[in-house]
């Protein structure tokens, strides 16, 4: 039962040839249907369910994940999960969106129902999203960060019920009862403040997480400056580019005057490496010339123009964070950012510690008072 | 001097008719995998091909990126290339060119020629040959590969640091250069050891020293050369790679290191460098001149001493790339001298060609037109050399684009014309077809013509002030007009090597049993009719020119009429000659192909790449891999000894050897040499940085107490000690190995023991290595120490385990003999450091 | 050489007058023996048989590869010894800067009862030996001015020195012969040589104090020039702009260039070095400033092309 080889090879050739042509005969004929309503067949759903599954695992397997149990991390998660996820997967107490429930795969209830995905697989999934389903990669593929945090608030989610998912998302912020007239005819205006206080804090509150930056007494210029910054995409950040592009010019500088009229609220009381602090203050005041790093006070004190930020007395992991992504190579979009990173580049992360435990504890009016 | 030695003359040649089936058994024992199972074959024709094919590889891949930096400096303020591009784009030119094209293709071409030259089978390690094949190949693909994924290194390929630092140079660039190059040298000096050994102990009988072809010789000074100058880099390498990775301070002023180390350890590999690529090209002219000018070499021992007083003189003359250091001046007269002491062997191998020709009638041949361009490059590129030797010229044309003129002429005439005229000349013992003269003068005209328009501009662009290593250049005239020329010429020189190109794919057409031969009347042994096996009977010589001076000699080794004409035990073989007079002294078997020597490279490779990218476990899995492939590799060494074999004409030699007249015996040493160099460039390390920063030297009273190098020193001794004993106590039938072992074992013990405690009196006097460079420099000598003691470990393991295996006895001894060489040389490693690192702060 | 000076061959100096008389030297050297290998090959391939019988002689070779070459060079070697020793030699009078090399530019500091610190830019007067003092501030550099001298490396932790004079007023061009990664190649400074009188004069006015801005734009720019943190990396002596890290502008508009020889010195290459020095020279160590309205950048370039 011997084949002649060539036969056997032109055979296959020619089958091949005839799949390829009845294949585009299917799909220029347009008979398959792409409707969303009609769902897959069973054996198609597995099987791009399987597909789906391994993809991610396999990608994730050189993922590192950092230690998630922060409340920091989770309290900023939480916010951004509010606004940007539990449209689609909904939250505890807030259902799915009937419109969401209706796409081609249905996004799964994260709140009842989260499918047993590694910390590494969920943040491949949130940064990247999954092709030919309605998930999103996240908008700003330099912020790995943002999408840890984003994890650790998932992993928190599953113990959670509707009145503790309100205060972290909602940083214990409460809507009052608006009367039926103005729900029926006007748009809410307090929405603004309301998206920034959910993490910046107001009033007298400091922000939720302490990964999320003071703004009360920053200068309104440097403020607008850098929503204008998140709005046109130059300053990386997944979740405050939607933030900024809901608001328009007008209230850019209304929402930057108001908190650049705040006091700023009392730091909270930490342990304090008094030597770092000391060291730090070295550095913010003389820079360190032999490695090329220039004083901080030179641009983030109080005479320095009103577009670079004032860091007295803000979060301690915030600067810690950005100085580090810097550092990691975070590419500067802004004007003020191309100054400002090539710096942070040449800082050890001894210095880095240093000058963010000085600026924490106060900076320059905290070392007044000592 | 052509008096054959009587006791081989004795019943020679051999009768006809030879035993039926006799040729058939050799044919089979060499026989070569099939198909694409040839990546498995170790034979040194084969892994010579594909030595040869990746090193020309090499020279277009880093031939194209110097066209791209030309294009880029066509013209003033070109945006061609972006800065960083160009830096990584001209540190990979060199070091591609140097570490991945110049040795490999020379150490390449010696596999591939020197067993035929020198009537071997094969090299007598066939398997480290490939081996070093392997993960040149390998290391050398994925250090290239770093160029598309923007990991280049772009620190010159000099590497000086404080700017390759850490500091400096963020990011993986220069640690895939460290740990790459560093590899690769160590592949090197595989290849290198191998070579010696080949020369040494597998001639031909009657070959002696004095008959042997100058190629051999300039193989043998090359190899030794790389034995002494390659650690001096190595080393080099693993400092700045322990100052990056883990701030050890060896190149750091404040911390009492000094950048001008480095300058002097990458020196001291750099300049003999030159004259390692230099002198094999050499020899290959020495083999090209006297075939084309049909006579004898004229000065013969004029030349061999010129070839031993050029690797003797090249490794004193390292400062002359550092004239512009501001180093005293005594010094600075000193090394002129010795540059320029340098010219005079290649001024007298120069007229002894000159004297080749007058004495004979030269062809012009393409190899001969290779030969004649050669004598005119190389001549100019001297004599440049001589002019950047005098110090003061030397302050102006000290980088600056005279210096790219003077080294290009050097390397492209003194090595890169003579390996063209080689692979004309050559191409005739390896393929059935020669490579065409019409196509190979086209090519030599374009290469010469387009070279000299490249190069000899640039020494006048270098004397009106243009630095080299520069991206661009502001819109001078004179400037302008010279780098144009430049790069026209550049481009008319890379059309004369695809002309080149051409003419192989047209006309090459390797083969292993059926070579077209001997089309030039050569004089030499490779001109036999030679297959996969060499030849099939191995040559009595008796002459320097054995096919022109003892006719009929082709035909009778053809006949099988002269040594070894079949296979004895049925294996490969070859015959180990003394290493003088070459007698017959044993009958060698040779391993077969095999997996074990590639997987080794591929691992060995993914080992130092991966720790590169820092996936340490990964790098961990790979390197256990490499080890366990070269202990199955190892495991089928050292065969049973068999009853002593007649080569022909009724010499009877045995076939298992033991000491010194055992080929693994002579490795051994040499490796024990290159050990040597190591640890002599850390002692100048030590001594070095002492003499800049002597105050981070501790005062005696800060020293560990004289108690702790004692204890360490008593360790070593004991364990030395032991081994000797275990030596005495190898078993002579398979029982009775406990003493063995146990002695073993013991002496394992100690030796750890030894180290520990050294190590731990460093640590309890308070010396750290991330500190000063004391520190680092004490801690380097243990880490240096620590190397020998795991390859001792794993030695020691390996002992055992054939011991328990019942293949180690007091008769079947190799395995143990090599462990106990190593050992005694690590002992003595171990207390010269202890001496040095104790002893000289004391009497400081 | 379009106005500039940089060729080892049109030396304007002492040190690197006798340098070229020997590279001319070693020219004419250089051609005789090559024209001696190219006959002999010619005479070893197509001369007389009687010739080509003696060029055969092993005695031929040693008397043409050995014996003669032995002699040249040791007459070779004995020159360069005497020169190096001419070279390097030291006389009390002379004049001291001192220079540190940095990625990618120099500071100059010229030595005095208070030295002065002034950078990119070296004012030497003619006729007088010059002695440098070579630093390095971070990797290797090397300092070479062609058509004065030879070139002497800038090692950190070390310091090197060169002695140079200037023969003739005019600007030579100097330029880094190391390789000091990034844009080591725009790594290029002016020395100006001038009669002494001058040179007094315009060191006098250097060790002055920086006039104050006159006009309202120029007084804008100053407070532009500290409010932006300029002065955190370069210094204007009688302001609160004290930094070390980049190079000292007092006096500034007085120098040639800007970005470090890299660009001549009019208001609209200032302007173009500020908000987008990374394309005018990639790699280097000061950030683009993008920060300032045109009003702002106006205000600021006229303040410092008042820095006279």
């Amino acid at each position: 039962m011997r084949i002649d080889p060539p036969v056997r090879i032109r055979f296959i050739l020619l089958a091949a040839l005839a799949a390829l042509f009845l294949g585009s005969l299917f799909v220029w004929s347009g008979v398959y249907s792409v409707a969303a309503s009609r769902g897959h067949f069973a054996v198609t759903e597995w099987l791009l369910t399987f597909g789906m599954r391994n993809s991610v695992k396999t990608h994730a397997l050189g993922i590192d994940a950092p230690p998630l149990d922060n409340s920091d991390l989770v309290t900023l998660g939480a916010a951004h999960f509010q606004s940007g996820c539990a449209y689609c997967h909904g939250a505890p107490g807030i259902p799915i969106s009937p419109i969401a429930q209706a796409m081609l795969p249905p996004p799964p209830d994260l709140a009842t129902n989260m499918p047993p995905w590694r910390d590494r697989e969920l943040f491949w999934i949130i940064k990247h999203g999954i092709k030919y389903t309605a998930m999103p990669a996240w908008p700003v593929q330099q912020r790995d960060d943002e999408v840890w945090a984003l994890v650790a608030f998932l992993r928190r989610l599953p113990s959670l019920d509707a009145a503790q998912y309100r205060d972290l998302a909602l940083g214990g912020l409460r809507v009052p009862p608006q009367s039926g007239e103005s729900l029926a005819t006007s748009e809410t205006t307090a929405r603004a403040i309301g998206a920034c206080a959910r993490c910046h804090g107001a009033g007298g509150a400091r922000p939720a997480s302490s990964l999320v930056p003071v703004l009360h007494g920053q200068r309104a210029e440097f403020i607008v400056a850098s929503l204008e910054a998140f709005t046109s995409a130059q300053r990386a950040s997944g979740i405050m580019q939607p933030v900024a592009r809901a608001l328009t010019g007008d209230d850019f500088r209304r929402v930057a005057d108001y908190y650049a009229a705040l006091q700023a609220p009392h730091a909270p009381e930490e342990p304090t490496d008094t030597s770092a602090i000391e060291r730090g203050r070295d550095l913010a005041e003389q820079g360190d010339p032999d490695a090329r790093i220039p004083a901080c006070a030179g641009c983030h004190g109080e005479d320095a123009l009103k577009t670079y930020p004032r860091l007295a007395g803000q979060n301690l992991p915030y600067m810690l964070n950005r100085l580090r992504l810097w550092k990691r190579g975070l590419a500067p979009g802004t004007a003020t950012e191309t100054i400002m990173a090539p710096i942070a580049r040449e800082l050890s992360e001894r210095q880095i510690e240093d000058v963010a435990a000085y600026y924490a504890s106060g900076g320059p009016s905290a070392g007044a008072s000592r | 001097m052509n008096e054959p030695v009587p006791a081989l003359l004795a019943g020679h040649p051999n009768k006809l008719p030879r035993p039926k089936g006799e040729l058939e058994a050799l044919q089979a024992a060499w026989e070569l995998p099939k198909s694409w199972r040839i990546v498995t074959s170790v034979n040194n024709t084969v892994v010579g091909y594909f030595y040869v094919a990746a090193a020309v590889l090499f020279f277009l891949l880093a031939g194209i990126l110097a066209l791209l930096m030309r294009l880029q400096l066509a013209v003033p303020s070109n945006t061609f290339l972006s800065p960083e591009t160009y830096n990584q784009i001209f540190t990979m030119h060199g070091t591609v060119m140097m570490f991945l094209f110049a040795v490999p293709v020379v150490e390449a071409m010696g596999i591939l020629l020197l067993p035929q030259m020198l009537g071997a089978r094969d090299l007598p390690f066939p398997r480290l040959g490939a081996f070093a094949f392997w993960a040149y190949f390998v290391g050398g693909i994925i250090f290239f590969g770093t160029l598309f994924y923007d990991l280049a290194p772009s620190g010159g390929w000099f590497m000086y640091p404080p700017l390759t630092g850490a500091q400096y140079s963020p990011g993986l660039g220069a640690d895939f250069w460290l740990l790459g190059i560093g590899f690769i040298e160590i592949s090197a000096i595989a290849g290198a050891i191998e070579l010696i050994v080949g020369v040494l102990r597998t001639r031909a009988p009657g070959m002696t020293l004095d008959r042997m072809p100058i190629f051999a010789w300039t193989m043998l000074v090359f190899a030794g050369m790389i034995v002494f100058a390659f650690p001096a880099v190595i080393l080099a390498t693993l400092l700045l790679e322990l100052e990056r990775a883990f701030g050890w301070p060896f190149f750091v002023p404040q911390k009492g290191g000094d950048a001008l180390l480095w300058q002097h350890l990458f020196w001291f590999f750099g300049h003999p460098e030159v004259y390692i690529i230099f002198l094999p090209a050499a020899g290959m002219v020495s083999m090209i001149v006297p075939t084309m000018s049909r006579t004898p070499l004229v000065g013969y021992r004029l030349i061999v001493v010129a070839l031993i007083a050029t690797g003797f003189f090249s490794f004193g003359l390292w400062v002359h790339h550092m004239f512009a250091t501001g180093i005293p001046a005594l010094s600075l007269n000193l090394f002129s001298a010795a540059s320029m002491a340098v010219a005079l062997p290649s001024g007298i191998q120069v007229f002894a060609w000159i004297a080749t020709i007058a004495a004979g009638r030269l062809q012009l041949t393409t190899a001969s037109l290779f030969v004649l361009g050669f004598l005119f490059v190389f001549t100019l590129g001297g004599l440049t050399g001589v002019m950047v030797a005098m110090v003061p010229f030397d302050w102006q044309a000290h980088d600056t684009y005279f210096v790219v003129a003077h080294f290009h002429y050097v390397l492209v005439g003194g090595m890169l014309f003579p390996m063209f005229g080689a692979f004309y000349y050559w191409a005739p013992a390896f393929s059935r077809r020669v490579l065409s003269e019409r196509f190979g003068k086209a090519a030599f005209s374009l290469m010469f013509i387009g070279f000299n328009v490249a190069f000899f501009p640039m020494h006048i662009t270098g004397l009106m002030g243009m630095p080299r290593r520069v991206y661009t250049y502001p819109a001078v005239a004179e400037w302008s007009v010279l780098n144009m020329i430049s790069t026209i010429g550049a481009f008319l020189f890379a059309s004369g090597v695809l002309v080149f190109l051409f003419d192989l794919v047209r006309n090459l057409r390797p083969t292993v049993s059926d070579p077209i031969g001997d089309v030039w009347k050569g004089a030499s042994l490779e001109w036999l009719h030679n297959h996969i096996y060499g030849p099939r009977s191995i040559p009595l010589v008796t002459s320097r020119d054995p096919l022109w001076d003892q006719p009929g000699l082709s035909e009778e080794s053809k006949e099988g009429r002269h040594y070894l004409p079949g296979t004895v035990t049925g294996q490969r073989e070859t015959i180990i000659t003394s290493p003088i007079e070459a007698m017959p002294q044993a009958l060698q078997r040779l391993p077969g192909d095999g997996w074990p020597p590639l997987l080794a490279a591929v691992f060995t490779a993914g080992f130092f790449m991966l720790l590169t990218v820092k996936y340490v476990t990964l790098a961990f899995v790979s390197g256990v891999l490499a080890l366990a492939m070269i202990l199955i590799w190892m495991w089928g060494s050292d065969q049973r000894p068999l009853p002593h074999a007649e080569i022909g004409h009724g010499i009877k030699v045995p076939t298992y050897v033991g000491g010194p007249l055992s080929h693994s015996w002579w490795a051994m040493v040499v490796l024990m040499l290159v050990a040597g160099s190591l640890y002599l460039s850390l002692v100048f390390s030590y001594l070095f940085l002492w003499t800049v920063s002597p105050q981070v030297w501790p005062k005696p009273e800060q020293m560990p107490p004289s108690l702790w190098p004692f204890v360490s020193a008593v360790l070593l001794t004991a364990s030395s000690g032991l081994i000797v004993l275990a030596g005495r106590a190898l078993p002579v039938r398979s029982r009775n190995r406990i003493a063995f072992v146990a002695a073993i074992g013991l002496a394992v013990l100690s030796l750890c023991g030894s180290l520990g405690v050294e190590v731990l009196s460093h640590w309890r006097a308070g010396f750290r290595p991330d500190v000063d460079a004391h520190g680092a420099l004490v801690y380097m000598a243990s880490f240096l120490q620590l190397q020998f003691v795991l390859t001792l470990v794993v030695m020691a393991g390996f002992a055992i385990a054939r011991c328990l295996a019942g293949m180690l006895s007091r008769r079947r001894r190799v395995v143990f003999g090599n462990l106990a060489l190593l050992w005694h040389y690590t002992v003595a490693q171990g207390l010269f450091g202890l001496l040095l690192v104790h002893g000289f702060p004391r009497v400081a | 050489m379009n106005g500039i000076l940089q060729s080892v061959l049109a030396p304007h100096g002492p040190q690197a007058g006798q340098i070229a008389t020997l590279a001319w030297a070693l020219f004419a050297f250089g051609s005789l023996v090559l024209g001696l290998v190219i006959a002999a090959i010619w005479l070893a391939m197509r001369g007389a048989p009687r010739i080509r019988e003696v060029l055969a002689r092993e005695r031929t070779i040693i008397l043409l590869g050995l014996a003669l070459p032995v002699a040249a060079l040791t007459i070779l070697l004995a020159c360069g010894a005497w020169l190096t020793r001419a070279q390097t030699g030291h006389a009390d009078e002379a004049l001291r800067i001192e220079v540190t090399g940095q990625q990618w530019w120099w500071r100059v500091v010229y030595d005095g009862p208070a030295p002065i610190v002034s950078s990119n830019e070296i004012r030497i007067p003619v006729g007088q030996p010059v002695d440098f003092t070579l630093k390095a501030a971070d990797v290797i550099h090397s300092f070479w001015v062609p058509s004065l001298g030879g070139k002497i490396d800038m090692i950190p932790g070390r310091t090197t020195r060169l002695r140079l004079t200037a023969e003739r007023a005019g600007v030579y061009r100097g330029q880094c012969a190391e390789y000091c990664g990034g844009p080591h190649a725009l790594m290029s400074f002016k020395l100006i040589a001038m009669p002494r009188h001058e040179y007094d004069a315009w060191l006098e006015r250097l060790a002055g104090p920086q006039s104050a801005p006159s006009t309202d734009n120029e007084q804008r720019g100053q407070l532009l020039f500290l409010a932006a943190g300029c002065g955190t990396c370069h210094a204007v002596r009688g302001t609160d702009a004290a930094g070390k890290i980049g190079p000292d502008l007092t006096h500034f508009a007085s120098r040639g260039s800007v970005g470090i020889d890299t660009l001549p010195l009019t208001a609209e290459n200032l302007d173009r070095f500020i908000r987008d020095g990374q394309h005018i020279k990639p790699g280097n160590r000061m950030p683009e400033f993008r920060i300032f309205s045109s009003a702002e950048q106006t205000a600021l370039v006229s303040y410092l092309m008042s820095l006279q």
